[in-house]
């Protein structure tokens, strides 16, 4: 056992660090107030190696684990929730599968540019009418001569407005259930695809989402991504990456929260003494602290589970995402309190936190749908 | 990074696990125990018998010398086998809180002494610190000790003593100087038939009643000088600093057990249990109510662990300790409410062990450092205050 950061770990922190608090931490409450997308985000993301690490080098990636990976996306989602969101969805939620389940070719193509962050891809999996509920889905693809042709639409697609490439989730046997379900890449530009206006969002407005629509969507059959029908299978296992990132989304908004209350309460002065010194406030910050420290612990595990390739990973993520995502909420909340009146108004860091935090019990699996997967796997324990 | 248990550990856990299944758990489970408030004997001799008493010592001393986390796997184990919380109490302040300063601070002639008893379980420790008027404040006791001669002379009395009743040796702390507050008390080691010292009547307690709790009375105690634990003065800040971390790790660790068993026997009821037609695992509340349980008992186990490690690694960690117990605590509390909540109506009567477990694990946020005074150092360690 070994609980603490290797050396090129506390020193890719600090680095990363730095680059996320002068590069990106300064813009964060301007996308959000005029919902703008950080295109220079993005590429600053891949020039550093953070889009690409993990995969291989000859993508475009470089070396790296999921717990230096998670380390260092902490840092980022402290500094702009909405830019790690839309580097996540595309370096991750895309560029996964393409890695995973990808011919050398699709490999080719399109992973060194979403690496390093000339190119944004996205993963469009939810529709109007299926969000938790996968199977319900409604998108077609079916074969005519060499092309697939996609019929269907999409929405809350991160990215959607403003990437390249999407990997589309499409039935092509509807009868089959989870057996009939495909991966597709589509390319933005494509004859029949179109993609909504961004939506008005609650948080994280500086990643922008929308609808996609299919209207017999063209595409060549070399799109098909992965195996024909085995679609679902590929998605669940890259859930568990998802699942990861967005847990360390909300641990990131949640050490956000912690720090500005700690320099808040030792600023700001009520009935002649510091908020410090007040057993309410600091006993809501000691709380904050215990549950950041203790989800980061359970990340952390989650993480080490995947590199290891261990079966119960997917659980592991599924724990630390429902803990962190809850707790994260309750401590924006709190840290709203502590700042009073300011934490409500625009331009106070917290007052984004607050509406930003949300989506970690939102996306990559609501926390309802968590509580399912933890459950299926203890009865099968005991 | 990496979380890896070594393979002597995960065996050693198991047999510690398979001893207490067979040899404790049948009368831990007995609830006439828990209702007359009778420690187990019984089972303590068998604990003592298989080695668990003095786990952590050095050999020479009895002990195992096992790790922090080797310690706290085996009291993970205990709590899973169903071990009585009440036993895993004792055990804690025997082993940890009394035995781990005579180990640390001790002389020569102290460890030689009193290790290999407390080892072997032939005697029972208990640690003297919380008194009437001084529980949390801790530095604020008012027990006195006095040079006179080759001795020191305790007057005073002291609160809450876990094992009170039946310990042989405690571990008391007494203010040798006023005026230097925290640091004017030492710490002396007081055998049960010293003149002068005394054990109160058992206190009746809400929970972990088979742990039994007493005052202890100092009447001009007299004890010999070489009883003196540590240096003079100091020796409370350093019992405190001593076994803050242990008590922070295996002190807790049944819990991360007893939080497991709950889980178990919570899945296992709600899957015979049959509510309009059907197992109550098939509704969602209480199918949800089961995932908070695991989310819960995970982060604890990965949290206790790690202070566990820091521990055996030397590294300070009064804040993740703090973090640790204070987590624990409320873990506790919540998940033992949560498991009582699907038992229904049996979860609330005596037949069931989740009644007890209820009111056992209403202590965790009480003992050993309230939750408040865990706030305070956690909110102390990243915050400008006094």
């Amino acid at each position: 056992m070994d609980f603490e950061l290797t050396e090129d770990q506390k020193r890719l922190k600090e680095s990363f660090a730095q680059l996320c608090a002068k590069e990106i931490a300064p813009k964060a409450d301007h996308i959000d107030r005029e919902a703008i997308f950080p295109k220079d985000n993005i590429e600053l993301l891949g020039k550093s190696g953070y889009l690409g690490m993990g995969f291989p080098e000859e993508y475009g990636g470089s070396p790296g684990d999921h717990i230096t990976k998670a380390i260092l996306g902490e840092e980022l989602a402290k500094a702009c929730a909405a830019t790690y969101l839309s580097a996540g969805a595309s370096a991750g939620l895309f560029a996964v599968p393409v890695w995973k389940f990808g011919t050398t070719s699709q490999k080719q193509k399109y992973l060194p540019p979403v690496l390093t962050g000339k190119k944004i891809g996205a993963l469009a999996i939810t529709e109007p009418h299926a969000g938790s509920d996968v199977l319900s889905i409604k998108t077609t693809a079916s074969k005519k001569g060499g092309y697939w042709v996609l019929n269907g639409s999409k929405t809350f697609i991160t990215n959607g407005p403003v990437a390249d490439y999407y990997v589309v989730v499409a039935y092509t046997d509807k009868e089959k259930k989870r057996d009939g379900i495909s991966l597709f890449l589509v390319d933005n530009g494509t004859k029949g695809f179109s993609r909504g206006k961004p939506l008005d969002k609650l948080g994280v407005r500086g990643s922008p989402t929308s609808e996609l629509f299919f209207d017999d969507c063209e595409i060549p059959e070399e799109n098909l991504l992965g195996e024909l029908n085995n679609g679902f299978y590929s998605l669940v296992q890259t859930l568990t990456h998802g699942r990861i990132g967005m847990a360390v989304y909300s641990l990131g908004i949640a050490q956000a929260c912690l720090e500005e209350c700690i320099n808040y309460a030792q600023e700001r002065t009520a009935f002649g003494k510091k908020l410090a010194y007040f057993q309410d406030i600091h006993f809501k910050i000691a709380d904050m602290k215990m549950y950041v420290d203790v989800a980061r612990e359970l990340i952390y595990k989650a993480a080490w589970m995947l590199e290891q390739d261990d079966p119960q990973a997917i659980l592991f993520a599924s724990l630390a995402k429902l803990f962190i995502s809850e707790h994260a909420t309750k401590i924006a909340s709190d840290a709203v309190q502590i700042f009073g009146g300011y934490g409500y108004m625009k331009g106070y860091k917290v007052e984004r936190l607050y509406r930003d935090v949300k989506l970690g019990e939102i996306g990559e699996g609501t926390s309802e749908i968590q509580r399912a997967i933890i459950t299926r796997f203890v009865e099968e324990q005991y | 990074m990496e979380f890896n248990i070594s393979k002597e550990d995960l065996e050693f856990k198991e047999s510690v696990y398979r001893f207490a299944l067979k040899e404790l758990a049948p009368l831990s489970q007995k609830l006439e125990y828990d209702d007359r408030e009778e420690f187990i004997i019984e089972n303590w001799r068998k604990m003592g018998e298989f080695g668990l008493l003095g786990l952590p010592y050095p050999e020479e001393y009895g002990g195992a010398g096992a790790s922090v986390l080797t310690t706290t796997l085996a009291a993970e184990a205990l709590g899973y086998a169903g071990v009585d919380a009440g036993l895993l109490l004792s055990w804690g302040a025997h082993m940890i809180l009394c035995g781990v300063p005579i180990w640390q601070l001790g002389t020569e002639a102290q460890k030689k002494k009193y290790l290999p008893k407390l080892a072997s379980g032939e005697w029972i420790g208990g640690l003297g610190l919380t008194e009437p008027n001084a529980g949390s404040d801790a530095a604020g006791i008012q027990t006195t000790a006095v040079k006179k001669g080759d001795r020191y002379i305790l007057n005073g009395s002291k609160m809450f003593i876990t094992n009170g009743p039946i310990g042989n040796v405690f571990v008391v702390a007494a203010v040798t100087d006023k005026s230097k507050k925290a640091f004017g008390i030492s710490a002396f080691i007081v055998e049960k038939g010293m003149k002068g010292f005394s054990a109160g009547k058992k206190l009746s307690k809400l929970g972990v009643r088979t742990s039994p709790t007493s005052e202890l009375i100092f009447e001009d105690c007299e004890v010999p000088e070489e009883n003196l634990l540590g240096e003079p003065d100091l020796g409370f800040v350093n019992v405190i600093k001593l076994t803050l971390e242990w008590e922070r790790s295996c002190l807790v660790a049944p819990a991360i057990g007893g939080l497991e068993l709950g889980l178990k026997g919570a899945v296992e009821y709600a899957k015979q249990r049959k509510q309009f037609g059907k197992p109550i695992i098939k509704f969602q509340a209480i199918r949800h109510k089961i995932a908070d349980l695991k989310m819960n008992l995970e982060a604890v186990r990965q949290i206790v662990y790690k202070v566990a490690w820091l521990k055996d690694k030397d590294i300070p960690a009064m804040m993740e300790a703090s973090v640790a117990k204070l987590f624990v605590s409320e873990i506790m509390e919540k998940m033992s409410s949560e498991v009582l909540q699907v038992f229904g109506g049996y979860g609330f009567i005596k037949d069931y062990l989740v009644e007890r477990g209820y009111r056992d694990s209403r202590l965790s946020s009480i003992g050993g450092g309230t939750s408040e005074i865990q706030r305070g150092i956690i909110a102390r360690s990243i915050l400008n205050f006094k």
